[in-house]
């Protein structure tokens, strides 16, 4: 049974398009076929963050106007099996593109693919309404800062409203030394207040920055803590029970010592 | 919804133009002229006696509106005159007044002892609205940027962090009530209130009340406390 998974937030910048990326290609290295599909129409950031910018010749506008066929704007990407993705439009806007025809195209998709994700864009507006219209099930990313907080709730009530129920929390880019000094709201606090399940918490971490920029995903990188989390993000996704990662255990030599000593840390 | 500053009601008589007392002139001309694109045509060739309330319009002003009318609905006017006459009937009062001169009975909600309740379960998340003509009573949380607005009390059992509005249509005797009350806004009747800056959130809920005393909002615990 095919799944459509939209992976939305509300706020701008807190890590969708790095989340269906690193999901994706997760899913696809646990042996699933993957397809991404960017719904950002006109600032398209998911080819990017691949490294399959070069590849685009037909997109996601091209197909729901029947200019081309869906396999024809699919890119199969060539290092990892069973991973593909569906580009949004440069050139175009949000309005190109409508909740019917979304719809019409996820069912296609469920044909050939085990996972479906689709990266919503920031907003609460057409794209926001287009990304959603297709999906069985909703991942809802956010960052440990008042402000997205405050934009997932909305994004949740909305969720809801339209039939979308039990969406995923990701909390990204969590840094676990301001945790502790009080400085960020803590995983607890975010829960209390969005009240839905979490299906992983992702580090801060610079490697994503890299992988970014090089167009591969961290979710390969074996060095990469924000690598890890996404793998056992994947690994829940898939049914498995995993543990949240201990994201204090990311200290130097001499604190490993310390604790070895028995000696309490700062 | 846009609300609009004015409103045409027509009578055996004529029409009738209500206009809200803090919209600005500019601001009425403008919905005027909107209002009677939409449906101006109706009037051409009546001759109109217009009454107006709401505001008080020099005579260049009421110089301006006929103008104005005339332009858009192709009518005559025959009088633009101040609206003496007692209105029949009142809508939910806003805090926002009619003139003085009008005497306006405002009937609020009185059922805040035993009243008609809306019962909502689960989280009122942001961006979500409750109104109701009556008391609400909220089983869950509200989150912040999520609203309450009742014509009776308001009760949440959860933490209440959102926005609250009892009493709306003018009962000071209304209450808040909930098992943590931290709303970023409080408001009961027509008196505003927000938490003092310097509270933190809790972690412990604290149950808490909030009502009026003399034009002033009061909290207290409604619990006993036990060591």
């Amino acid at each position: 049974m095919s799944e459509v998974i939209v992976i939305t937030s509300g706020k701008g910048g807190v890590g969708k398009t790095t989340s269906t990326a690193n999901i994706g290609t997760g899913l696809a290295l646990a042996g699933k076929k993957v397809v991404l599909v960017d719904t950002d129409i006109g600032l398209r950031n998911l080819d990017v963050v691949l490294g399959l910018e070069n590849r685009i010749v037909y997109d996601i506008v091209d197909v729901v106007e029947g200019f081309c066929r869906v396999k024809q704007a699919l890119i199969k990407d060539k290092r990892y099996d069973g991973l593909y993705l569906l580009p949004a439009a440069q050139t175009r806007e949000k309005t190109a593109v409508n909740p019917k025809q979304m719809i019409k195209l996820c069912n296609e998709l469920r044909e050939e693919f085990d996972y479906i994700i689709i990266d919503c864009p920031a907003g609460i507006e057409q794209g926001f309404k287009n990304a959603i219209a297709g999906a069985d099930k909703a991942i809802v990313v956010t960052t440990p800062e008042v402000s997205a907080v405050r934009d997932a709730d909305r994004i949740i009530g909305l969720l809801e409203s339209n039939e979308l129920r039990n969406p995923k929390l990701v909390v990204n880019r969590v840094r676990m030394d301001m945790v502790k000094r009080g400085d960020m709201m803590s995983i607890d606090d975010i829960i209390d207040i969005l009240a839905i399940d979490l299906i992983g918490v992702v580090p801060d971490d610079e490697k994503i920055v890299v992988s970014t920029n090089r167009g591969e995903p961290a979710v390969t990188d074996n060095k990469s803590l924000a690598g890890q989390a996404y793998r056992n993000i994947t690994r829940r996704i898939l049914g498995e029970q995993v543990p949240i990662m201990d994201l204090q255990s990311e200290e130097g030599f001499v604190f490993k010592l310390r604790k070895l000593f028995g000696l309490k840390s700062s | 919804m846009e609300e609009s500053g004015i409103t045409f009601k027509a009578t055996a008589n004529g029409l009738i133009l209500i206009m809200k007392e803090e919209e600005d002139f500019e601001a009425i001309l403008e919905q005027i002229s909107k209002k009677l694109s939409a449906a101006g045509k109706f009037f051409k060739g009546a001759s109109l006696d217009v009454k107006y309330r709401g505001k008080i319009l020099s005579e260049a002003q009421e110089k301006l509106i006929i103008e104005l009318m005339e332009k858009k609905t192709g009518a005559k006017i025959k009088s633009l005159q101040l609206d003496t006459t007692e209105p029949e009937q009142v809508e939910v009062a806003h805090t926002d007044s009619i003139p003085s001169m009008h005497k306006v009975k405002k009937l609020f909600f009185k059922g805040i002892d035993e009243g008609i309740t809306k019962f909502y379960r689960g989280t009122v998340r942001s961006g979500q609205l409750i109104s109701f003509d009556g008391n609400v009573i909220v089983i869950g949380d509200v989150n912040p940027g999520g609203e309450i607005e009742a014509t009776g009390n308001i009760i949440v059992m959860g933490s209440l962090r959102g926005i609250v509005h009892a009493g709306a249509d003018g009962n000071k005797e209304a209450i808040v009530a909930a098992l943590n009350l931290q709303p970023t806004q409080l408001r009961i009747a027509d008196i505003i209130t927000r938490s003092p800056d310097e509270e933190e959130t809790r972690n412990v809920l604290v149950p808490e009340m909030a009502f009026v005393k003399d034009d002033m909002v009061y909290i207290e615990r409604f619990l006993p406390q036990y060591k």
